[in-house]
């Protein structure tokens, strides 16, 4: 009985994940395709590959994405965390609406708004002010994944912990954090990916010269997008695997909640 | 995993930046030589940074809001006309600009900055009908007119197989040549009638494009697109270089077009004016402005380019139009409150319907 | 007890004070800015008219309510709201139904393999986006194989040829391939804790796995429900990417009107007026869901 639920719902889940990895094979395949156009097979290169490394500006434009991603996820995930926290266990109507709304604020609005502000306070654009933007709009993602995690969590965990003389911090640190832990990596996960594929707000709040990749590849669209572009997705996708790999192994605890 | 790492490590290598002067760019997507910037970058022993947009409307909100920093900026003659009058650029120094004799005359002076005191022009480019020969003959469909993409009775052979520029200006601009009227017309009664024929073709559409047709062509899922001149060399030669079973082309409709005229102009807010002059009179170089029209397929207003140019391009009229097509085309002016609200209504509509 | 008390309060400031401060300084003022903006007129050239203009030495206001009445002035902009909530809430759905399966079974793996198989949710998503939406396009490409079968398929049947591109279709599979991971990523994290014992205990008391699924799992799964799908309902909501590059000629959602306020019309303050009604509908919306979902749960769970 339970095996055949088990079964129904291992190949429901990996027609889901073939859905999510169909176009991604088409965008790996494509950056080894000897035709610039993009649209369909030709013969095997490595060429896109090669072009890349010479390309300076896309190389510092991943960088730039990069940087921007992990430093706005990281603090995104701390202030989202917080704020999660803050909702379940308050009823604060103002911070709820903080939360939400940037999520609901049209892109664009939420670009220019923020560069008049900038501009406003004479700041000069550049990887801050984006970082600064990328981390607003990440907030609410991760605070409402962290608190869908609580809703699901037993209050009485915390109520005996502190009852066995635990001081808030220690409750905190050693029960609710670990038992958080799936909700906040959940969090990051999202603003990470924010981050890196954001255009429109990145548009705004970029300075001179401090390019990411999306604009790049955006600024190519009207050329048609070359398999190069194919090229430095999949090694940008290779990198983030490789980084957060390594990050896993180096502690455990952090990704298991334990 | 030793190739990601050694990326990486370049990535890392890479991040330092060259202690060398810099001159900040702002430019359309695609529209310069990279070969004439190297060669400057050589010259003037700098580095020129690029940033790009896709849309006047981008370049114009970033620098109203006030960003600053660009000392180049490439705008086109209607966002010329509107930077000078918001009192956003610097006037030119002519003095610095010896090669400004190789401009051609008919370029110059134009209304939307007599004198050319604030600026001057880069490359032009038209908006018309690329199309996929092949197709079009075998269905008996004549590259004329802008029949092509709003006359119902021409599009009920190609539906589903045309694109049309997503931008009111172009699109309303077409229309109304293509009802005899001047693409700067303004009377309220012309534009619902060109909304009207817009309406009436557009079941016949796949979709408003303004941003992949170059591909849809030379891949041929498109047979007919509205869009920019340099796209289509673009079109052409792509489907050339594919092999394709079928040749891509393009037209200018005898009813007359939209004509682009991109400028070179320095902003109030520049950091680095004089290299910023250096380089518009290095781009002004014949050699070096004809490197635009070679890579990029735009048409060039510099006269002292011409001998350099690729001879197969120079003869086409839909890119180096004759005196006799010139006539039949116009600049987009800068439009009013009033006016653009009046489009965005009725391009709305269109967009709903 | 008093000092439960006083640690409750100063953790209460604790908690909220960081991302209060940061989100009313980054996205409050800012947004009040525009709101301001939407009484304002805009610039002849675009940008935004000055509002305090000098009138013979004496200084006075230049606000108006004409963007406001523009919107209330015309059907058009409550046709295009309700087309794009149609658009939200059958993507929201079809995320729905493909994110449980896949949460419910990574949160149902063991230890070890469930780091990876949500680590495999997200990767596609380090990719761009842009490449992922003209990798769909190859998918739907009329010439494409996908649409040779499809239509091999429906000739079988008698029925015509469609195409995929540029259709409603097109847009919903791709609005749906961006936003999944923001529903499975929510629910996995709540499904993560339920606790096997429950179920087991329901086993042993003879209910039958829908039984258990919809007395146990479905009502303790609402809370990562509600908030994935506001991940996806209010983004899709203010979308136009996606319209823009497969929707077509009739694809259009009120986030295509409110880019081209912004870009092509140059029109700031009726962009704020659409923008800040778009906002308040969609927070408006949310707190509704949630708290029906709330009330719910409650009944669910009692």
């Amino acid at each position: 009985m339970m095996a055949r639920k088990n079964l129904l719902l291992a190949v429901s889940a990996a027609l889901v994940y073939l859905f999510l990895y169909l176009p991604l094979v088409i965008v790996v395949v494509f950056s080894f395709n000897d035709s610039k156009l993009n649209a369909e097979w030709v013969g095997f290169t490595w060429k896109w590959y090669g072009k890349l490394l010479y390309n300076q500006e896309m190389l510092t434009a991943a960088m730039n994405s990069l940087i921007i991603a992990s430093v706005s996820a990281g603090i995104a995930t701390i202030l989202g965390t917080l704020a999660g926290i803050a909702m379940h266990q308050y009823r604060l109507r103002l911070l709820q609406m903080l939360v939400l709304a940037p999520i609901a604020m049209p892109e664009i609005l939420m670009g220019v708004s923020l560069l008049v502000l900038f501009i406003m306070v004479n700041m000069t654009l550049g990887l801050i002010s984006i970082m600064l933007a990328h981390i607003t709009f990440c907030i609410g993602f991760v605070a409402l994944a962290v608190q869908a995690r609580i809703s699901s969590l037993d209050p009485a965990l915390i109520e005996a912990a502190r009852d066995l003389g635990a001081t808030p911090w220690q409750c905190f640190r050693e029960i609710t954090l670990p038992l958080l832990m799936p909700g906040i990596l959940a969090g990051a996960l999202m603003a990470f990916t924010l981050s890196i594929d954001d255009f429109v707000i990145t548009f705004f709040t970029a300075g001179v010269g401090s390019s990411t990749l999306p604009l790049q590849i955006y600024s190519m669209v009207k050329i048609a997008v070359t398999p190069e572009v194919n090229a430095v997705s999949t090694l940008l996708m290779l990198v983030t695997l490789v980084v957060i790999t390594v990050a896993s192994r180096l502690s455990p605890a952090i990704f298991r909640g334990e | 995993m030793k190739r990601v790492l050694s990326v990486l490590m370049l990535l890392f290598l890479a991040s330092p930046v060259l202690a060398a002067e810099e001159l900040h760019m702002f430019n359309w997507n695609d529209y310069i030589s990279e070969e004439v910037v190297a060669g400057f970058e050589k010259e003037c022993g700098c580095k020129v940074i690029q940033d790009y947009y896709s849309g006047t409307e981008e370049m114009m909100a970033k620098l109203q809001a006030g960003a600053s920093g660009y000392d180049l900026v490439i705008p086109t003659q209607n966002a010329v006309q509107a930077l000078i009058q918001q009192d956003f650029l610097e006037k030119l120094d002519k003095a610095a600009l010896p090669n400004i004799k190789n401009e051609d005359p008919g370029f110059l002076n134009r209304s939307y900055d007599p004198g050319n005191i604030y600026s001057l022009p880069y490359a032009y480019t038209t908006t018309l009908i690329g199309y996929n020969v092949e197709r079009l003959k075998e269905l008996g469909v004549e590259p004329n007119s802008w029949a092509v993409i709003f006359d119902p009775q021409v599009l009920a052979k190609i539906k589903g197989k045309v694109t049309v520029m997503d931008d009111a200006d172009e699109l309303f601009g077409a229309a109304l040549k293509y009802l005899g009227y001047s693409v700067n017309d303004t009377d309220e009664k012309h534009l619902r009638e060109a909304q009207g024929v817009i309406m009436k073709a557009k079941p016949y559409w796949a979709a408003f494009n303004s941003s992949s047709y170059i591909k849809e062509l030379t891949v041929g899922n498109i047979w007919v697109a509205h869009g920019y001149s340099s796209d289509m060399v673009q079109a052409r030669n792509d489907a050339k270089d594919a092999k394709r079973d079928f040749m891509v082309n393009f037209f200018l409709p005898k009813e007359g077009a939209v004509l682009a005229l991109d400028n070179m102009v320095i902003p109030k807010k520049a950091k680095n004016k004089k290299l910023a002059l250096q380089l518009i009179n290095f781009l002004m170089d014949g050699k070096n402005a004809a490197g635009l029209s070679n890579d990029v397929g735009a048409g060039n207003p510099n006269a002292a380019a011409l001998p350099f140019i690729n001879p197969e391009l120079k003869e086409l009229t839909a890119i180096f139009p004759d005196q006799k097509v010139l006539s039949t085309l116009e600049t987009l002016d800068s439009t009013n409150t009033k006016v653009r609200r009046l489009k965005n209504k009725l391009w709305t509509e269109i967009k709903l319907k | 007890m008093l000092k439960t008390v006083q640690g409750k309060v100063w953790s209460k400031y604790l908690l909220s004070l960081p991302p209060m401060a940061y989100l009313l300084i980054f996205f409050a003022a800012p947004t009040m800015i525009m709101l301001f903006a939407s009484f304002r007129y805009p610039g002849e050239y675009g940008g935004l008219a000055p509002w305090l203009v000098q009138d013979g030495g004496q200084w006075t206001l230049d606000l108006t309510l004409e963007n406001w009445q523009r919107l209330f002035g015309t059907d058009i902009y409550l046709r295009l709201f309700v087309k794009s909530i149609g658009y939200a809430v059958s993507t929201t759905l079809i995320c729905m139904f493909m994110a449980y399966p896949l949460a419910l079974m990574i949160a149902r793996s063991g230890r070890k393999s469930r780091d990876l198989l949500l680590l495999l949710v997200i990767l596609p998503f380090w990719s761009n986006f842009l490449v992922r939406i003209y990798a769909w396009m190859i998918i739907f490409s009329p010439v494409g194989a996908l649409t040779r079968i499809l239509n091999g398929v429906l000739d079988l049947f008698g029925a015509g040829p469609v195409t995929l591109m540029y259709s409603p279709t097109a847009m919903i599979v791709c609005l749906v391939y961006v936003h999944l991971p923001f529903m499975v990523l929510p629910l996995y994290a709540n499904l993560e804790k339920h606790d096997p014992y429950l179920l087991d205990a329901a086993q042993d008391l003879g209910a039958g796995k829908w039984r258990r699924f919809w007395l146990i799992t479905w009502p303790l799964s609402l809370p990562g429900i509600t908030a994935g799908s506001i991940l996806v309902f209010i983004p899709v909501l203010g979308m136009f990417a996606i319209p823009d590059l497969l929707g077509g000629t009739d694809g259009i959602m009120i986030g295509n009107v409110i880019k081209q306020q912004f870009m092509e019309s140059r029109d700031w303050p009726f962009g704020s007026v659409l923008s800040m009604v778009l906002t308040v509908a969609a927070v408006v919306v949310v707190l509704l869901g949630s708290r029906l979902s709330r009330q719910r749960a409650g009944m669910g769970g009692s």
